[in-house]
C-alpha cells in the first residue's frame, strides 16, 4: 500500500465529512417510517398470481425477458442462442430469432413492438427489426453495436430510434439507432452495470450496479443526478415506481428495497421471510402496493410495499429465476429460469 | 464426449482402486482418492469434452468453454509429447471407442451451428497428433470459436478447465507408461502421487474461484472432522444379512460439532451441518436431499477429489452417462428417483444423436463397476451419487455450484485486469477524489422531503390507483388470459367503447390523459373548439421530433422553430420570450441544434396546458358527457365471466 499524501488524505477526510452530514440529514428527513404512516391503511391479500401458462421452448437457461408495449408479446433470450418473441395470449410462439452469439444476457422490446434488441457475453448489442425478415424468413438484423469492453446486462429502447444501454464493463452508452451511432458513452458505476429501469415519462432512468449503489439519471445528460446507497452486495436489479418518485430495487443481499427520489433516501426494506435467497430481478405493480421479486432459489416473493410485509410467494421453477417482467397493464407477470422454463403468472 | 483418454483413464483407475482396496480394506473417507468411475471421464474427458459442449444446445456452462479447446489443447499435445499411440497400446477395446468417439464428435459436430467446427479440429488433434499439425489446428479453433473481442478475457477463466486436463493427460501417461495389463501395484501409488501434485496444480489455478475461501475455510473443518482420533467417529454398521460401510450418524456429527466449536445451541450446529452437506462435503447415504439431521441418519464423507473446491463444471453428457449406468445396475438402491428418470428422459431427447455412445459409455462403466469389492461399491456409489446431487440437485434444493455467468465473466476478466475490477483506479486519485467531493457537495444541496411526505406521496398514489392495479381489483374488461376474450386488446384500438376506469383515469392528470391515445384524441377536439389546438400540436410535434434520427432532427427543428416560434409563425403559441429567446439560442448554436432545444418551451406550454386547458377540459360538458356515456355501457354489459367490480 503506498503511502496516502496528505492532500488525498484530506480529500478523503472531507468526503467522510460530507457522508457523515448526508447520514445525518438523512436522519434529519427521516421523521417517521413508511410503516408508521401507512398503518390505518388496510392490508392487502397474499398475492392471488398462479402459474397459468408455462411458454415452452428453449433448451437452455433462460436469461431474460421483457414485454412489449401492447401487453401481450414478449420477448425471452436463452443460451440456447435463441430469442423467442412469444404471444403471452396463446402462448405460441410468434418468431424465433436464431442469434450469432449464444451468451445472450438481456433482452428488451421497443414499446411500439417493432424492434427487440438483445445482447451479452458477445459484447454487443443487436437489434432487429420484428416486421422485417430476411432472405431466410428470420427477423432482420438492424443494428450492430459494438465498442463495449464487457458483458452488455441491461439495454431499454427509449423508442424505435433510441437505446440505453448498461454493460459489465460500468458502461452506460446512449446510441442513435437510425445511424448506429453512439450519442453518449460514459462511466456509469464502480462495477458492472447490472440493471436499468427507464422513469415512466422517459425522460429519467435509474441503474443498479454491482457496486452496492443505484444511481438516477438524466436522458440528456452524462452525469449521474443522485445516488443510492444501502444494500449490501451487488444490486441486480431495479425497477421504478410508477409514480415516477422512486424505485425499488433487489439485491444478492437477501432484501429488496424501497427508495424514494425526493427524499433521497431508502424508505422501505424488503426480506424473505426464511432468509434462504439473493435476488435478481424484481418489478412493482401497477399501483406500487406490491413488490415481486425473483429468487435464486426458484420462487417469485411478494411483498405489500407500504406495510412492508410479505405476501407470500409464487412457486414453480426449478432453478434460479433470472428476470421477471411485468406487462405494462400490470396483469400478467412473466418469469424466466435456469430450469429452461419461461412461466406466467396471473 | 469422453475419448478415449478418459477410457484408459478408468481401466487404470479402477485397477488403482483394486490395488487399494485390496491393501486397506479401509475406503473412500480417508484414503487418498481411488479415483471413481464417471468422474474422472469428466475431467479427463480432455479436449473432445470441451469443444463438444460449445454445441450450445448441448450445455449448461459458463462462457469460458468455447475459447477453452485451444489452450486446452495446446497445453495437453505439448506436455504429453504422444499420448494417444501409448493409449493405443492399452488394447484393442480403446482403440475402438477412439473410433467411435471421432465419429460421434465430427457428426454432432456437422449438426450444430456454432463451435461444431472447432469440436471435429480438436477431437481429431486429440486423437491424431502429428505435431506440426497442432498448432495450426490451435489457432482454427481460436478463431472458429472466437467470440467477437471477448476471447482474451474469457480464456482466462479457462484456467481451470485446462488444468483439469493437464492432470489426466500426466495421469494417463504415468499410467500408460507403466504399461498397461499388469502391475496393479505398481500404477496405484503413482496415482496417487499425481494425482495430489495435481491437486495442488489445481489449487493453485482456481485460486479465484468465487467460493475458494469458503470450501477452504470447510475442507479445514472437514479434515478435523475426519481425523482419526480426534473426528467423528466412522465405523461399519452391521445391519440385517448386510454390512452399511463407513458411516455416521447425525446425532454424532451435531455431537460433535456442538463438542469442538464455539456454537450455541443443537439449532445452530444443525445449520452448521446442513452447510457442510448442501455443498457436498457429508452426505445422507439414502437420500438425495443434502441435509443433516440431528438423528440415527446415517451420513458419509465425501472423497476429496468430488470436493467442490476441485472446481467440477460436469457437463450434461456425463450427467447422462450416469443416469443411464444407474438403470443398468439392478439394485433397488441405485433405482433412479421420479426427478431423475424425468431427467434422463430429458437428456435422451437431446443428446438424441449420441444416445448410442453414452449408452456403450454407462455400460462399460457399469461393467467396471461390477468387478469392484462390495462395501467399497456402496461407497462410490453413494460418493457418486451425492456428488450429482450436489451438481444436479432434487428440485426443490439449492444449487451451491452453479454459477452465476455473470460472476464468472467477471472473475475471468479481473485476473486480467479489464472489465470491472481493474480499471480506473489507476487514474489519478487526487482528481478523482474532488470529482466525488463536487458531485457530494450538490447532494448537500439538493433540498429533500421528509420521509412522511414520500410516504403520504406513495400513499395517495395507492390511492388513487389501486383501481388500475389488478394485483388488487379485478379489471372491467375480462382477463384475456384467463377467459380468451380478446376483448380488452380490441377495445384499445376503437373508441367507441371505452371502459369507465379508463375515462376516469384521464381526471388524475394530463400525462395519463395524453398517454391515452383516445384521451389525447378527445383532448385535441376539446382544444381545437376552444381555439388552442396549437399548443398540443407544438408539444406533440416537440415529443416527435425528439424520437427522430439524428439526421432528420435539424430539418424538423427548422420546421418547428417556423411553425411555431419564429416572429411570423403561422400558429404562434403562447410561450415567454425568456423560453423562446433560449429556443432561439439553441437552435442556432454553432454545434447544430439539439434534439432537446424546445424542451424549456414544450414544457412551459406543457404547464400552460396543464392549468388552464386540461381543468377546464374536465369540468367541461364534453368530458362528463363521455364518462357519462361510457358508465351508461360499463352497465349494459353483462357480468359473462363472475369478474367482482
Amino acid at each position: 500500500m503506498p503511502k496516502i499524501d496528505p492532500e488525498t488524505q484530506a480529500l478523503y477526510d472531507e468526503i467522510n465529512g460530507m457522508i457523515q452530514k448526508f447520514k445525518d440529514d438523512q436522519k434529519a428527513k427521516a421523521d417517521c417510517t413508511l410503516a408508521d404512516k401507512c398503518g390505518d391503511m388496510s392490508d392487502v391479500t397474499k398475492i392471488r398470481f398462479n402459474s397459468k401458462k408455462i411458454l415452452k421452448g428453449h433448451i437452455n437457461k433462460v436469461n431474460s425477458v421483457h414485454f412489449a408495449g401492447d401487453s401481450r408479446h414478449c420477448v425471452t433470450g436463452s443460451l440456447d442462442g435463441k430469442l423467442i418473441i412469444w404471444d403471452t395470449w396463446t402462448a405460441n410462439k410468434v418468431q424465433i430469432i436464431p442469434l450469432r452469439s449464444a451468451w445472450v444476457m438481456t433482452v428488451a422490446f421497443s414499446p411500439s413492438g417493432n424492434f427487440v434488441a438483445c445482447g451479452g457475453m458477445d459484447n454487443a448489442c443487436t437489434v432487429y427489426d420484428v416486421n422485417n425478415r430476411d432472405a431466410s424468413g428470420v427477423a432482420k438484423m438492424v443494428r450492430e453495436l459494438v465498442g463495449y469492453e464487457g458483458f452488455l446486462s441491461s439495454c431499454r429502447f427509449l423508442d424505435d430510434g433510441h437505446l440505453i444501454t448498461g454493460s459489465g464493463d460500468m458502461k452506460i452508452c446512449h446510441w442513435d439507432l437510425e445511424k448506429g451511432v453512439k450519442t453518449m458513452d460514459f462511466n456509469g458505476h464502480a462495477g458492472d452495470i447490472a440493471g436499468l429501469s427507464l422513469s415512466p415519462d422517459m425522460q429519467t432512468y435509474i441503474t443498479g450496479s454491482v457496486d452496492k449503489t443505484a444511481k438516477l439519471w438524466d436522458v440528456r445528460e452524462e452525469g449521474h443526478k443522485q445516488m443510492f446507497f444501502g444494500h449490501e452486495m451487488d444490486v441486480s436489479s431495479v425497477c421504478y415506481h410508477p409514480n415516477g418518485m422512486g424505485f425499488a430495487s433487489c439485491s444478492e443481499d437477501q432484501t429488496a428495497r424501497l427508495y424514494d427520489l425526493r427524499s433521497d433516501q431508502q424508505i422501505g426494506q424488503y426480506e424473505p421471510p426464511q432468509k434462504n435467497t439473493g435476488f435478481t430481478s424484481c418489478a412493482l405493480s401497477t399501483s406500487g402496493r406490491y413488490l415481486m421479486c425473483g429468487g435464486i432459489e426458484g420462487m417469485v416473493h411478494s411483498w405489500d410495499t407500504m406495510k412492508q410485509r410479505h405476501t407470500g410467494t409464487l412457486s414453480g421453477h426449478e432453478n434460479r429465476i433470472t428476470c421477471i417482467s411485468l406487462c405494462p397493464n400490470g396483469m400478467c407477470l412473466a418469469s424466466t429460469s435456469w430450469d429452461q422454463q419461461v412461466r406466467l403468472w396471473l | 464426449m469422453v475419448t478415449m483418454n478418459s477410457e484408459a483413464d478408468k481401466t487404470q483407475a479402477t485397477n488403482a482402486t483394486l490395488a487399494m482396496s485390496s491393501a486397506e480394506k479401509q475406503p473412500a473417507a480417508e484414503s487418498t482418492s481411488p479415483l471413481p468411475k464417471s468422474p474422472p471421464a469428466t475431467a479427463a474427458a480432455g479436449v473432445a469434452v470441451t469443444t463438444e459442449c460449445s454445441v450450445p444446445a448441448a450445455a449448461s456452462l459458463p462462457p469460458v468453454p468455447v475459447p477453452a479447446a485451444a489452450p486446452a489443447a495446446a497445453t495437453t499435445q505439448t506436455s504429453v509429447p504422444t499420448p494417444a499411440p501409448e493409449a493405443l497400446a492399452n488394447g484393442n477395446s480403446n482403440a475402438n471407442i477412439e473410433e467411435v468417439v471421432v465419429a460421434v464428435a465430427s457428426t454432432a459436430a456437422g449438426a450444430t451451428v456454432n463451435g461444431g467446427a472447432a469440436g471435429v479440429v480438436t477431437s481429431v488433434a486429440a486423437a491424431t497428433p502429428p505435431p506440426s499439425a497442432k498448432t495450426v489446428n490451435v489457432r482454427d479453433t481460436t478463431t472458429s470459436a472466437g467470440v467477437s473481442g471477448s476471447s482474451a478475457s474469457k480464456s482466462s477463466g479457462l484456467l481451470t478447465v485446462s488444468s483439469n486436463h493437464h492432470h489426466h493427460h500426466h495421469h494417463q501417461q504415468s499410467s500408460s507408461s507403466s504399461s498397461s495389463s499388469q502391475q496393479q501395484q505398481q500404477a496405484a501409488p503413482s496415482t496417487v502421487v499425481v494425482q495430489s501434485s495435481s491437486q495442488h496444480q489445481r489449487s493453485n489455478k482456481n485460486e479465484d474461484a468465487p467460493n475458494i475461501l469458503v470450501y477452504k475455510k470447510m475442507e479445514a473443518i472437514i479434515e478435523k472432522m475426519q481425523a482419526e482420533s480426534t473426528g467423528v467417529a466412522v465405523r461399519t454398521v452391521k445391519a440385517f444379512m448386510s454390512k452399511v460401510p463407513s458411516v455416521f450418524t447425525g446425532a454424532d456429527l451435531v455431537a460433535w460439532i456442538l463438542k469442538n466449536f464455539d456454537v450455541e445451541d443443537v439449532t445452530e450446529a444443525l445449520h452448521f451441518a446442513h452447510l457442510l452437506s448442501s455443498h457436498g462435503y457429508i452426505f445422507p447415504i439414502d437420500d438425495h436431499a443434502l441435509t443433516v439431521k440431528n438423528d440415527g441418519t446415517f451420513y458419509r464423507f465425501q472423497t476429496p477429489y468430488f470436493w467442490p473446491s476441485n472446481c467440477w463444471e460436469p457437463e450434461n453428457t456425463d450427467y447422462a452417462v450416469y443416469l443411464c449406468k444407474r438403470t443398468m445396475q439392478n439394485k433397488t438402491r441405485l433405482e433412479l428417483a421420479d426427478y431423475e428418470a424425468e431427467n434422463l428422459a430429458k437428456l435422451q431427447k437431446m443428446f438424441s444423436r449420441k444416445w448410442e455412445f453414452i449408452f456403450m459409455q454407462a455400460e462399460s462403466q457399469s461393467k467396471v463397476a461390477k468387478k469392484r469389492d462390495k462395501l467399497e461399491r456402496k461407497v462410490l456409489d453413494s460418493q457418486e451419487r451425492a456428488f450429482w446431487d450436489v451438481h444436479r440437485p432434487m428440485p426443490g434444493c439449492v444449487n451451491t455450484t452453479e454459477i452465476d455467468i455473470k460472476k464468472a465473466y467477471r472473475r475471468g476478466g479481473s485476473s486480467h485486469g479489464t472489465g470491472s475490477s481493474g480499471a480506473s483506479v489507476a487514474k489519478n486519485p487526487v482528481e478523482q477524489l474532488s470529482r466525488i467531493i463536487a458531485l457530494r457537495k450538490q447532494k448537500l444541496e439538493r433540498r429533500t422531503i421528509k420521509v412522511s411526505k414520500a410516504a403520504e406521496a406513495l400513499v395517495a398514489y395507492y390511492d388513487q390507483y389501486n383501481e388500475f392495479d389488478y394485483f388488487i381489483t379485478s379489471p372491467e374488461l375480462p382477463n384475456p388470459w384467463q377467459t380468451d376474450s380478446t376483448e380488452m386488446w380490441d377495445t384499445e384500438k376503437n373508441s367507441k367503447e371505452v371502459p369507465v376506469r379508463r375515462v376516469k383515469r384521464w381526471a388524475f392528470s394530463l400525462r395519463e390523459l395524453l398517454n391515452d391515445a383516445i384521451g389525447r384524441d378527445q383532448f385535441t377536439k376539446f382544444l381545437e373548439k376552444e381555439y388552442s389546438g396549437e399548443n398540443l400540436k407544438f408539444w406533440e410535434s416537440v415529443q416527435e421530433m425528439k424520437a427522430l434520427p439524428q439526421s432528420e432532427i435539424k430539418e424538423a427543428i427548422h420546421k418547428i422553430w417556423q411553425e411555431f416560434l419564429a416572429p411570423d409563425a403561422p400558429c404562434p403559441v403562447n410561450v415567454d420570450s425568456k423560453s423562446v429567446e433560449l429556443a432561439r439560442e439553441a437552435v442556432n448554436s454553432p454545434n447544430g441544434p439539439n434534439r432537446w432545444c424546445f424542451d424549456v418551451a414544450a414544457s412551459h406550454v406543457y404547464h400552460l396546458m396543464k392549468s388552464d386547458s386540461y381543468s377546464r377540459y374536465l369540468r367541461s360538458d364534453m368530458y362528463k358527457d363521455y364518462l357519462n356515456c361510457s358508465r351508461k355501457k360499463i352497465k349494459s354489459i353483462p357480468n359473462l365471466f363472475g369478474v367482482k367490480r
